[in-house]
C-alpha cells in the first residue's frame, strides 16, 4: 500500500467528500491485480487512470501491430494521436465514451465515480468489435513503407470482444472498483478515526494531567510548609525545655538547699519526662530536617563490628531490665562503610530499643552484621542476577527479634511518619511512631536500603544494608 | 456546512444522536432502504464485533433540485456508549443539524437526559449552544410495553422548543418524518445563515417535498411536516453577534 506523506486528513474532508482521489482510496497493487484478472479473462486490455490523467494501474499486453506501426514516421504519428484522443475522452452522462482509432480497433472510456463524483477513468482497448473485420484503408494507407501484408497478419492479432461484452465487462469492473473503493474509503476513515480519537483522548489526559500537577505541587508546598512549621516549633519547645531540665537538675543536685526523699522523687520525675520530652522533639527536628534535606551527614570510613559492639554494649542495660537476652555476630573481615557514624548507630540504637521493647520477657534480640550484594537484597533472583548481583557490595545490619512481629501488609507503611501498627489508644507499647521513619530517611541519606522480614518461628527482622562504596550518582 | 461554488454542490452534515442502543442505527437503515436507488449512496458502518457502532455510520444522500444546486446530505451516527465520548465529540463537530433518538421505554428516561446533557457538553467543547443547533427528537421504540405515554411526551413536548417525533424505527415508523423535520429545519437555519435559496434560486420547498418523495413519502409537505408533536419548526433566527 503507498502511503502519502500528506498530512493526514480531517474527518470532515473524508466524509464530506472535500477532495477524495482515487489513489488515496484503493491500494494499487490491489488495483492492479483485479484488472489484470479481468484482462486475462476476457482478453481485454485495460487501464486505470486518475482524474488528472495519471496512469494508476496497467493490465495491457503490448500491441505487436502498434509496435511496427511505430517502426514508421507517419505510423508513430496516428499513434500518439490516438493516445491522445483517448486520454482526452470524456465519459458522457451515461459514465461511457467510445473512440475509433485509425487502426478500426475500438476503445471504450468508462468514468470510475464514488459518491457520485468522478475520480478517475478506466479504458478498454484497443479491441476489434467485429470478429471479422478486415483492416480498414487508413490503417493499409498509412505509410507506403509498411509492409501490407504483415499490417495484415499483426491486425488480426487485436484483441477482440463484441460491444456488448466490453459493455457487461466494463460495468462489472465500476462494480467491483465501487466496492474496492468503498472498503478502501471505510479503511481509512476508521483508521482515521482511531488516531483522532487517541488524539482527543490523550489531550483530555493531558489537560487532566496538568490539573493534577496543580493539585500536586500546591500539595508539596503545603507539606513543605508543614515541615517548616514543625522544624520551627520543635526549635521553640526544646529552649524553654532546656531550662527545666537544667533547672530541675540543679534542684536534684541540691544547688537550692536540701530536698526532702519526696521532693527529690518529684523533682527527679520532672527530669526524666523532661528527657523524654526532649527526645520527642530531637526526633521531630531531625524528621524535619530529613524531610526539608536540611541535614547533612558528616560521611567517613566506619567499622560496622565496632558500632555493633557500641550499640550492644548501649542497650544492655535496657535488655537486662526487661529480660531479654540480647547478642551479636558480626562476619570477619567486613570491610569499612561510607556512612555518618553517628547517624547509623542511631539508627541501630532505635531499631534494637524497638526490638526490646516488643520482645517479651525471655526472649532474643540478636544484631547480625555481613556482607552482601546490594542489588541481590530486593527480593530474590528477580532475573538478571548474573549482571546485576555483583553490582555493588554493601554490609547488612540485621536486627532480629523474637517479637510480635509485624503484619506483611503493614510492613510497607511502618516506615511512614506518627504511624502505628496498633494505633488504639489502649496500645501497649508507647512511642510516637517517629523512630521509624527517622530510621528510613537516615538509610535512604546513606543510598542504603531497609526492609523487613519475618523472623522464624515470631518476630521479625529489620534489614538495614548500606553500600561499602560512596554512590557514585546522587 | 460545506459549498463547492464551482460544482455548486453543497454539503450539509447531519448527525444522529442519542443514548447507547437507542436505535440511532436503525434509523439510519430504515431511510437507506426506504430511499430510492441513485438517490443514496452505500450505508456505511463501523461496528465493533457485538455490532454495536464502533465509530459511527455514514449514510450518503444526493439530491439535484430543478434548480442548479446539487445538495448532498451526509447522516451520520454517534456511538451511543459512554466511553467513546471523544468518538462523539468528533463526530459532532461540524454537524449542521442533530436528530435525538430517544429510547421511549420509561426506564430508559435517566439515559435520554444524559446522552442529552452529554450532547449539551460537546456542543458547547466546540463553541456551539442547542440554541444555534436545529435539532429535532424522535421518542423511538413505541411499539414496546412500558413506554412514556403519548400524552406525558405530548405535554411536555409543548413546553419545548424541538420538534417531537414519535417512531418505531425497525418498521420504519415516524423515520422519514423525523429527517425531513430535521432536513427542513437545518435548510432554515442555513438559509437564514448564507442566503442560500436567493442566491441559488433554490426552492427549499419543493426540494423537501422531492426528498420526502425519493424517501418513499409522497404525501404533500405540510402534513409530513405536521407529523410532530410539540416544538416549533419555524425558522431559526441566527443568534444576533
Amino acid at each position: 500500500m503507498t502511503l502519502s506523506a500528506a498530512p493526514p486528513k480531517s474527518l470532515d474532508d473524508l466524509t464530506l467528500g472535500g477532495d477524495m482521489s482515487l489513489e488515496d482510496l484503493v491500494s494499487r497493487d490491489g488495483l492492479a491485480e483485479v484488472i489484470k484478472s479481468a484482462n486475462e479473462l476476457f482478453g481485454l486490455p485495460i487501464r486505470v487512470f486518475t482524474e488528472d490523467g495519471k496512469l494508476l494501474a496497467d493490465a495491457a499486453d503490448s500491441i505487436e501491430l502498434y509496435a511496427y506501426l511505430n517502426t514508421s514516421r507517419a505510423g508513430r504519428a496516428a499513434l500518439s494521436e490516438v493516445v491522445a484522443a483517448v486520454k482526452a475522452l470524456a465519459p458522457g452522462p451515461d459514465g461511457e465514451a467510445h473512440y475509433t482509432c485509425v487502426t478500426g480497433a475500438s476503445y471504450r472510456v468508462a468514468a470510475i465515480v464514488y459518491d457520485s463524483r468522478q475520480i478517475g477513468r478506466m479504458i478498454l482497448g484497443p479491441f476489434l468489435p467485429d470478429p471479422n473485420a478486415e483492416p480498414p484503408a487508413s490503417l493499409l494507407g498509412l505509410d507506403a513503407q509498411l509492409d501490407v501484408e504483415n499490417l495484415r497478419g499483426l491486425y488480426r492479432k487485436l484483441p477482440r470482444g463484441d460491444e456488448q461484452t466490453v459493455t457487461n465487462v466494463a460495468r462489472h469492473l465500476a462494480r467491483v472498483l465501487d466496492l474496492l473503493l468503498f472498503s478502501g474509503h471505510r479503511a481509512l476513515l476508521t483508521s482515521n478515526m482511531h488516531l483522532a480519537s487517541v488524539r482527543e483522548s490523550f489531550r483530555e489526559l493531558e489537560d487532566k494531567n496538568q490539573k493534577l500537577q496543580v493539585a500536586y505541587d500546591r500539595l508539596k508546598e503545603l507539606d513543605r510548609l508543614k515541615s517548616n512549621f514543625l522544624a520551627t516549633v520543635s526549635h521553640e519547645l526544646r529552649t524553654p525545655l532546656t531550662s527545666i531540665i537544667g533547672y530541675s537538675e540543679m534542684l536534684v543536685e541540691g544547688l537550692a538547699g536540701d530536698l526532702t526523699k519526696e521532693q527529690r522523687e518529684f523533682v527527679q520525675t520532672i527530669r526524666d519526662k523532661g528527657d523524654q520530652l526532649l527526645a520527642l522533639i530531637k526526633g521531630l527536628l531531625d524528621l524535619s530536617k530529613l524531610e526539608s534535606g536540611t541535614m547533612s551527614l558528616r560521611k567517613n570510613q566506619v567499622d560496622v563490628a565496632v558500632l555493633v559492639k557500641d550499640v550492644v554494649s548501649t542497650m544492655a542495660p535496657t535488655a537486662r531490665k526487661k529480660e531479654v537476652e540480647l547478642t551479636f555476630e558480626v562476619e570477619k573481615g567486613l570491610p569499612l562503610i561510607w556512612a555518618d557514624a553517628e547517624r547509623l548507630r542511631q539508627v541501630l540504637l532505635n531499631l534494637t530499643e524497638n526490638a526490646i521493647k516488643f520482645t517479651p520477657v525471655s526472649g532474643t534480640v540478636r544484631l547480625i552484621a555481613k556482607i552482601t550484594g546490594m542489588d541481590a537484597t530486593s527480593g530474590g533472583d528477580s532475573g538478571g542476577m548474573v549482571l546485576l548481583g555483583a553490582r555493588r557490595t554493601g554490609v547488612e545490619m540485621r536486627v532480629v527479634d523474637s517479637g510480635i512481629g509485624i503484619p506483611e501488609s503493614e510492613r510497607s507503611r511502618v516506615f511512614d511518619a506518627f504511624y502505628q501498627v496498633d494505633s488504639s489508644s489502649t496500645r501497649e507499647a508507647g512511642g510516637t511512631g517517629l523512630g521509624l521513619s527517622i530510621v528510613k530517611r537516615l538509610v535512604d541519606g546513606h543510598d542504603g536500603s531497609v526492609r523487613i522480614e519475618a523472623n522464624q518461628p515470631r518476630g521479625s527482622v529489620f534489614v538495614v544494608t548500606i553500600p561499602v562504596k560512596r554512590a557514585t550518582i546522587g | 456546512m460545506q459549498l463547492d461554488f464551482v460544482n455548486r454542490e453543497l454539503t450539509v452534515k447531519l448527525v444522529y444522536y442519542g443514548p447507547a442502543l437507542s436505535g440511532k442505527t436503525t434509523n439510519l437503515q430504515a431511510l437507506h432502504k426506504a430511499a430510492e436507488p441513485g438517490a443514496s449512496g452505500r450505508l456505511m458502518t463501523l461496528e465493533t464485533r457485538d455490532d454495536r457502532t464502533l465509530f459511527f455510520d455514514l449514510l450518503p444522500l444526493t439530491f439535484r433540485n430543478q434548480g442548479s444546486l446539487a445538495v448532498r446530505l451526509k447522516v451520520f451516527t454517534v456511538p451511543g456508549q459512554v466511553i467513546h465520548a471523544s468518538t462523539r465529540r468528533l463526530v459532532v463537530q461540524g454537524a449542521d443539524g442533530i436528530a435525538f433518538i430517544a429510547d421511549s421505554r420509561t426506564v430508559e428516561t435517566q439515559h435520554n437526559a444524559e446522552s442529552f446533557i452529554d450532547l449539551k457538553e460537546n456542543l458547547k467543547q466546540h463553541g456551539l449552544t442547542l440554541k444555534q443547533m436545529p435539532v429535532v427528537i424522535q421518542f423511538n421504540k413505541r411499539d414496546l410495553p412500558e413506554v412514556r405515554s403519548d400524552a406525558e411526551i405530548a405535554e411536555l413536548a409543548s413546553q419545548g422548543r424541538e420538534p417531537v417525533y414519535l417512531a418505531v424505527a425497525m418498521r420504519g415508523q415516524g423515520v422519514v418524518e423525523s429527517f425531513v423535520g430535521l432536513l427542513h429545519l437545518t435548510w432554515s437555519a442555513l438559509d437564514a445563515e448564507h442566503d442560500l435559496n436567493k442566491k441559488f434560486g433554490f426552492d427549499s420547498e419543493a426540494f423537501l417535498a422531492t426528498v420526502a418523495k425519493k424517501l418513499g413519502d409522497a404525501r404533500p409537505l405540510p402534513e409530513i411536516l405536521g407529523a410532530c408533536v410539540g416544538g416549533a419548526l419555524d425558522v431559526l433566527k441566527p443568534e444576533a453577534g
